[in-house]
């Protein structure tokens, strides 16, 4: 009888212990997913709210009202034609064609669900539409519509869709968050929802693709990481073309470079090089490295949904492993998150977590709440992050991605020429990311031009562009 | 008592009173829940029947809680607690009635006084049957006939053959029969008949496997296993037990289509959001609209969530009062498993004790199972929410359930009145005085 009261004590503790691993589990979910729940584009509860409340405005950080609303609660977007349709996936449009937009990630905000026990009832009193909050953004749409324009007049990316991110790497403030093609939010959507390149996809944040060379500089960090002599290692590319289980690794172009060293190799973006350096070091550490940058990792940033980013752990032989090293291979990547590899390398190795809010203030004007940077990963260590600056400044000085150059400044970066698919069809997109190496600038860019062949040709050029407007030259 | 002065008697009396902190807790309650159906009920248009229930629920509890006692001595915090979560569930059915021509509320206040009814009848079959030996067989045949009823007479609603229809009402037999098998299983048990009682779970749950009621199977089940382990300890065989139950799980994932659909929406709702993941993907959504504090009784869009009435009532009290809200319900289960346990614990015979724990077993285990469900702990099997869920047949078994463990733990008051009687007339004898006169 004792034992077997001792047995029922023992169920007690199991049951309850059950009951509170599902409530500890509820909090836990609620309080990490939560916000990405209440805003998912199928939540209509916000949609019933329109009735009653009408939306805060969307700012950008100058203070420029990107959004706001009629007394009906009706969205308009005041700003002209050529900065609403380049902000249009950053703020949303009235139907919700772009998910994850501020206007539904931030819903909580904008419609007034936040709102406080005593501004409910003042509202009550007064009798008028409660006001949702107003969100101020880290964006700057000047900026933006400029590269959006740069976009559509540069002759290689003319036409093209794409991406382009610039963030502060020591902040992690998104100061552009581009997609093009873009759309009015207040013309038509009839033909833009049947247009081919989808306009309504956010390619900055939805976009995964192959990073082609520009993954080379994690390559590098794990090649300097885990190769003894990485620096002195000569690579071989006297033919052009390395025979890896009977297939080829080739360059672009065919070029060959000869024997060359890890520094000389990443500035010509020599495929032959990273490849065999890809193999030396093993696919576990790569991977692991990769993973260092936050790839195969769950994006869970406060303000921004971004697809997350994949290294492969599957049907991995030694072509595939070496074609990883090159960024090939479903090896993959956003725009955003390709900024931010970029960015850790800026910032000492220590890579910030995207933000996209500034502040939240009550329609009386009252900040509610004040946004904080967070370190998002220390993806490596200083000096590798310097030793990989340098071969990025190579690149930008005498390498292939000179049309980034701007007089004056030292910047560094990374092209790539990635080959991909659309719709069975084998194209090549280009790609560059590099930053500012100066306090007083302390940017971050991405571009991606979708079939923009050459990384060289036609993302560098926008990249210079905007260092350019940054600087303010 | 016949030593006492008129004196002494009345402050005896005042002092029984104020022992019984139970009647501040109800009397909070009742005023809860009457400000509560007043509330919705005078929002737009005067409602009547919210009117009626802002009445008819407190009365009710008032009747559970503070007169029933009055003639057994019953757990009163127990009762407190579940009466408290029937009421929220009558509450919660109302505010969702709205507008929306249903009058699940009402109906479901119907079935809290049928399950009252349902609670005395257990109490009482506890309470004063003290020859179970012909009348366990007559139960075991007739809930054997029941449970089997549907797979002749049945109608299949959401995909299990589990409902029998009369007239106009469904009835759901394995919910009645919940009763019967912990009364069952702890009699056999009790006596150490390992052959009907295996008989006994072998036939429940292959007619339940028959009419693809998997939720119910799975609280028989693990009801079962724990009695199993709790009155012969053997590890070894409850091993055994759990093992099967896990490979049986593998084997279904691996045969059933369907098995391993379930698994995948849980894993990612929003993947399926258009097709299977919809019901729990609106549950997360509406949950996360709550917050931590909800928005407002009768307030938010709980009717997108499909069933909300029943297996999804949780993520309703969730999104309407909040996180915080939920988990303190949960933790009222939790009183509900730590009294039950006790009763058992203090139980002097080992029928009574098996009883007791096999309820708790059962509430438990289905509490788990719909909460962890709606959570996305586990895969949602859709089983109600004991006393909340809007059901009469749910109600009534879950009533019955606590009947039973109110029935035990008079028993066991009478017991201990019985000792205190002895010790104090042997103090007597001897010449001492009790402590606590």
């Amino acid at each position: 009888m004792k034992q077997q009261r001792f047995r029922f004590r023992v169920m007690a503790f199991l049951l309850i212990a059950l009951l509170l691993l599902a409530g500890g589990y509820g909090v836990y979910s609620v309080s990490t997913y939560g916000s990405r729940w209440f805003g998912s584009s199928y939540n209509t509860r916000y949609r019933a709210a329109k009735k009653t409340v009408i939306p805060g405005d969307i700012l950008d950080r100058n203070g420029v009202v990107l959004a706001t609303a009629d007394e009906e609660g009706k969205r308009t977007y005041p700003t002209g034609w050529h900065t609403r349709s380049a902000m249009v996936h950053v703020v949303g449009d009235q139907d919700g064609n772009v998910s994850n937009t501020v206007d539904s990630f931030q819903a909580s905000y904008l419609w007034g669900f936040e709102t406080t026990l005593e501004e409910r009832i003042e509202a009550l009193r007064t009798g008028e539409k409660r006001r949702g909050d107003n969100v101020t953004l880290t964006v700057d749409s000047t900026l933006q519509t400029n590269i959006a324009a740069a976009f559509a007049n540069l002759e290689n990316s003319k036409g093209k869709a794409g991406a382009a991110v610039v963030m502060n790497y020591k902040t992690g403030e998104v100061l552009a968050l581009l997609s093009v093609p873009t759309f009015d939010p207040l013309g038509s959507m009839d033909a833009v929802k049947d247009d081919p390149q989808h306009p309504f996809w956010n390619r900055a944040v939805q976009s995964v693709q192959a990073p082609g060379s520009t993954f080379k500089i994690i390559t590098a960090v794990s090649t300097l990481q885990n190769l003894a002599d990485a620096e002195t290692h000569l690579f071989d590319c006297s033919t052009g073309a390395t025979m890896i289980m009977d297939q080829i690794i080739r360059d672009y172009g065919y070029e060959h470079h000869g024997m060359i060293t890890l520094e000389k190799a990443f500035q010509v973006s020599c495929n032959n090089s990273f490849a065999q350096a890809a193999l030396l070091i093993g696919d576990k550490n790569l991977k692991k490295t990769a993973e260092a940058f936050g790839f195969n990792d769950n994006f869970l940033f406060r303000d921004l949904v971004v697809e997350n980013s994949r290294y492969p752990t599957q049907n991995r032989n030694d072509f595939e492993v070496a074609w990883s090293g090159a960024g090939q291979s479903q090896v993959a990547a956003t725009p955003l998150h390709m900024c931010m590899v970029a960015a850790a390398i800026a910032n000492d190795g220590v890579m910030m977590e995207p933000r996209l809010l500034m502040k939240v203030n009550s329609p009386a004007g009252v900040q509610r709440l004040g946004f904080t940077s967070k370190v998002y990963s220390q993806a490596c260590t200083p000096e590798l992050a310097a030793k990989v600056e340098g071969y990025m400044k190579n690149v930008v000085t005498k390498g292939t991605g000179k049309a980034a150059a701007v007089e004056g400044l030292s910047i560094a970066g990374k092209t790539g020429s990635a080959e991909g698919s659309i719709d069975g069809r084998y194209v090549t997109h280009a790609w560059f990311v590099g930053y500012i190496d100066d306090p007083a600038y302390p940017y971050a860019v991405s571009v991606f031009v979708e079939e923009g062949a050459s990384g060289g040709k036609a993302a560098a050029p926008i990249a210079h562009e905007i260092f350019g407007w940054l600087t303010g030259q | 008592m016949s030593r006492m002065n008129a004196r002494q008697q009345a402050a005896w009396e005042k002092r029984k009173v104020r022992r019984q902190p139970e009647r501040r807790l109800v009397a909070v309650e009742m005023l809860f829940f009457f400000s509560a159906f007043l509330l919705i009920s005078l929002k737009e248009k005067v409602d009547f029947v919210g009117l009626l229930l802002a009445f008819v629920v407190p009365a009710l509890i008032f009747v559970a809680t503070i007169w029933m006692p009055r003639f057994f001595p019953a757990d009163k915090l127990l009762m407190a607690i579940v009466n408290f979560l029937c009421a929220l569930g009558v509450l919660i059915l109302y505010s969702t009635d709205g507008d929306a021509g249903t009058s699940r509320g009402f109906q479901q206040a119907l079935y809290y006084g049928l399950g009252l009814i349902a609670m005395l009848i257990c109490i009482l079959l506890v309470r004063y049957v003290r020859r179970w030996r012909v009348l366990i067989w007559i139960i075991a045949v007739g809930a054997l006939g029941l449970i089997a009823l549907p797979l002749a007479i049945g109608t299949e609603i959401n995909g299990a053959t589990n409902w029998i229809r009369i007239g106009s009402t469904s009835l759901q037999p394995s919910e009645v029969v919940k009763i019967a098998l912990v009364l069952i299983l702890s009699y056999f048990m009790s006596r150490r008949k390992l052959v009907p009682w295996l008989g006994f779970v072998g036939l429940c749950m292959g007619v339940l496997m028959l009419q693809k009621d998997l939720g119910t199977a799975l609280i028989y089940y693990c009801t079962g296993l724990i009695l199993f382990y709790v009155s012969t300890g053997n590890l070894a065989l409850t091993g055994v037990g759990l093992l099967g139950a896990g490979g049986a799980a593998i084997l279904g994932y691996k045969m059933f289509a369907h098995v391993k659909r379930r698994v995948a929406v849980w894993r990612n709702p929003w993947q399926y959001y258009e097709t299977s993941g919809y019901q729990i993907a609106q549950v997360l959504m509406a949950i996360a609209s709550g917050g931590l504090l909800g928005v407002g009784l009768g307030l938010g869009a709980p009717r997108v969530i499909p069933v909300y009435f029943t297996d999804c009532i949780f993520a309703v009290i969730c999104e309407q009062f909040g996180v915080i809200f939920g988990i303190l319900t949960l933790v009222m289960y939790a009183i509900i498993i730590i009294r039950g346990v006790s009763t058992a614990v203090s139980a002097r015979r080992g029928f009574h004790a098996l009883i007791a724990m096999g309820v708790t077993a059962m509430l438990g285990i289905q509490t788990f199972i719909i909460i962890g469900g709606v959570l996305k702990l586990i895969p949602l099997t859709g089983v109600t929410m004991p006393f909340v869920s809007y059901g009469g047949t749910s109600m009534v078994s879950c009533m019955g359930l606590i009947g039973l463990l109110q029935g035990v733990h008079s028993l066991n008051q009478d017991d201990l009145s019985y000792d205190y009687e002895i010790s104090r007339t042997l103090a007597q004898q001897a010449g001492l005085q009790l402590a606590d006169e």
